[in-house]
């Protein structure tokens, strides 16, 4: 018979049988992400009834047993679910990983793989998900799922960059009102000076210009900065007009590039950008590096540029800024976003919208430390070039003109 | 009324709905509840001529020409991230009004950005679009998106077409790869 393959958001019938689902990560195991995989059974609502609808290491066969492990090691587990043998109510079964206590993303591993087995033990469906620069430490793998009396299984690949707390209340769990440890999927482990995980993005706007991160003992970890952009692709953005927004050639081609402008507490100024070769270096001064481009995946895509949070204390100040490599400079067609993720934080997104169309510069995002916080504050600021926004903000650089 | 339609399969729509006289194209999705990029659909209409291009590129009726000249079909407003109840967007069509040289609307429907968003429609919970009449609000026909159009981006729903004296709806339900920018321009529209 033939294995159906399934990427991101397909669906196949399976049998109404026993069946074994088997979940397998590429690579089994990466260093510092200690991944579970856990199942929930959902009413068709899409939220558990109880904790016996709950399957994971803690509690291997809940309930009537109709969904349970077979094995469970790292990299690979694997299910039986008896769908003769399913409460009435249940109308999903999700599968999931998480990576305890957030401390990787799934972008750490190449890909994860969901096989669907039929009572005989026969394969019949394989759900390939690229797992390349994804964002998220808590996945929704893909679902087995009642339609119009036939059991399907969809091939699902999106999560939470928030990790289990936010996966949980999605099925309606609340972790914190758990009463035993037994009772609930691993919490995030108890961490007393931890905040709660955020549930959502962040977005900072005009209405919400600067957001302030409490200083930490351990520093802020790896500060990731992202900038995206809306490269050639069409329809680019719709607030042009008749067509002409529709299909924005404006930008086809455009080269963004994102860079910094940093200021140590010794005094000593520079900058990070590809232009120059200032790639600086994460591990050692000046603690800021300039990743190379990746463009693997949708939420990878774009540049990166990482800020060693451990060294906190040495910054005084970082000016994130964007600027146009090539091509003319249309902001309103490039969608410009900088997203900067702090471990333990929720994202925090600053959009480059309105206005600077004949500017080639944009200041989108200065991170001060103020005793020891990281104090993140909107700018979207946008300057002919980098002398400009220099002189702006009082930094002190020279500059002359470059190219890559 | 319900008609359930194979695709490919044609009602007549003088018999199924007599006197209809006008339809909505409904388009409906849930809000993403997992974190990345909203999913962004977008309904169109082509209003086309004898030689099965768009009468002119204001035709082409979407959400940047939310109206036709003849203002005979109207899209009602885009919803880039499928908030609130019941259908998300709808393009209103009053059939009645068309001048006589409309010989064919084509409804489609889109996954905004999908390329370098990553997206398809199985991604999206929830999506359909349907046929209704507005008259009575009765569904003409329905396609669940979701579900059956999964790994496709971008969709041909359906077309009404004159025969004879009398509107004729086929269901299509065929994806078609490239997008709106590509349907567009096969559909004869001049793109900027």
């Amino acid at each position: 018979m033939s294995v159906t393959q399934l990427v991101a958001g397909a669906n196949c019938p399976v049998p109404s049988e026993k069946l074994q689902v088997e979940v397998t990560l590429s690579p089994a195991q990466i260093s510092g992400a200690e991944v579970d995989i856990s199942a929930f059974a959902l009413t068709g609502s899409g939220k558990v009834r109880g904790d016996d609808d709950m399957v994971f290491y803690g509690q291997p066969r809940p309930g009537n047993g109709s969904v349970a492990f077979l094995a469970n090691s790292a990299g690979r587990a694997e299910f039986s679910v008896d769908i003769p043998k399913l409460l009435a109510s249940t109308e999903k079964i999700a599968f999931t990983a998480t990576i305890h206590e957030n401390r990787k993303t799934f972008g750490a591993f190449t890909s994860l793989q969901v096989t669907v087995k039929n009572a005989a033990g026969q394969a019949v469906l394989v759900a390939t998900l690229p797992a390349t620069g994804m964002v998220e430490s808590a996945l929704i793998l893909g679902e087995l799922y009642l339609r119009q009396g036939q059991w399907k299984f969809r091939a699902v690949g999106q999560g939470f960059a928030g990790g289990l707390k936010p996966l949980a209340e999605h099925f309606g769990v609340d972790i914190s009102d758990a009463p035993a440890p037994a009772a609930a999927p691993p919490p995030p482990a108890p961490s007393p000076a931890k905040k709660p995980i955020s549930l959502s993005k962040v977005t900072l706007d005009k209405g919400k210009p600067r957001v302030s991160l409490e200083k930490k003992s351990e520093g802020f970890g790896e500060i990731r900065i992202n900038l995206n952009w809306n490269r050639e692709t069409a329809p680019a953005a719709k607030s042009g007009g008749l067509l002409g927004g529709l299909f924005g050639g404006g930008n086809k081609g455009m080269d963004l590039d994102v860079g910094c402008l940093y200021e140590q507490r010794d005094g000593t100024i520079s900058a990070i950008q590809a232009l120059g070769n200032r790639f600086g270096s994460f591990r050692s001064d000046p603690f800021i590096e300039l990743k190379g481009d990746d463009r693997t995946g949708a939420i990878s895509e774009g540049e990166w540029l990482h800020i060693n949070g451990q060294q906190w204390q040495t910054f005084k100040r970082v000016l994130v800024y964007a600027f146009i490599y090539e091509g003319a400079p249309n902001w309103a067609k490039t969608d410009g976003v900088v997203t900067i993720y702090v471990p333990n934080e929720p994202p925090l997104e600053i959009r480059m919208t309105e206005g600077g169309n004949s500017l080639g510069m944009c200041a989108v995002v200065l991170l001060e430390n103020i005793n020891g916080t990281l104090q993140v504050n909107r700018e979207v600021r946008y300057f002919k070039g980098h002398q400009e926004m220099d002189q702006a903000y009082r930094w002190g650089l020279n500059w002359r003109a470059g190219s890559k | 009324m319900a008609v359930s339609l194979q695709k490919g399969g044609n009602v007549s729509l003088s018999k199924e709905a007599p006197g209809l006289a006008a339809i909505t194209v409904g388009l409906g999705w849930d809000t993403r509840a997992t974190d990345g990029t909203d999913f962004d659909l977008d309904a169109s209409v082509f209003m086309l001529g004898e030689d099965g291009k768009v009468l002119s590129d204001d035709s082409f009726i979407f959400y940047n020409n939310k109206k036709s000249s003849c203002g005979n079909v109207e899209h009602l407003g885009d919803n880039k991230t499928g908030a609130g109840d019941g259908d998300d967007e709808q393009v209103s069509v009053n059939l009645a009004g068309l001048a006589e040289t409309a010989k064919k609307l084509v409804f489609s429907v889109t996954i905004h950005d999908a390329e370098a968003r990553k997206q398809n429609f199985g991604q999206v919970s929830n999506a359909y679009i349907r046929l209704v009449n507005s008259a009575d609000g009765k569904e003409i026909a329905r396609y669940d998106l979701s579900e059956d159009a999964s790994v496709e981006t971008a969709m041909l729903f359906g077309e009404i077409y004159r025969h004879n004296a009398e509107w004729k709806f086929k269901a299509v339900g065929q994806g078609f790869a490239g997008g709106l920018g590509p349907m567009a321009a096969s559909m004869g529209v001049n793109l900027g």
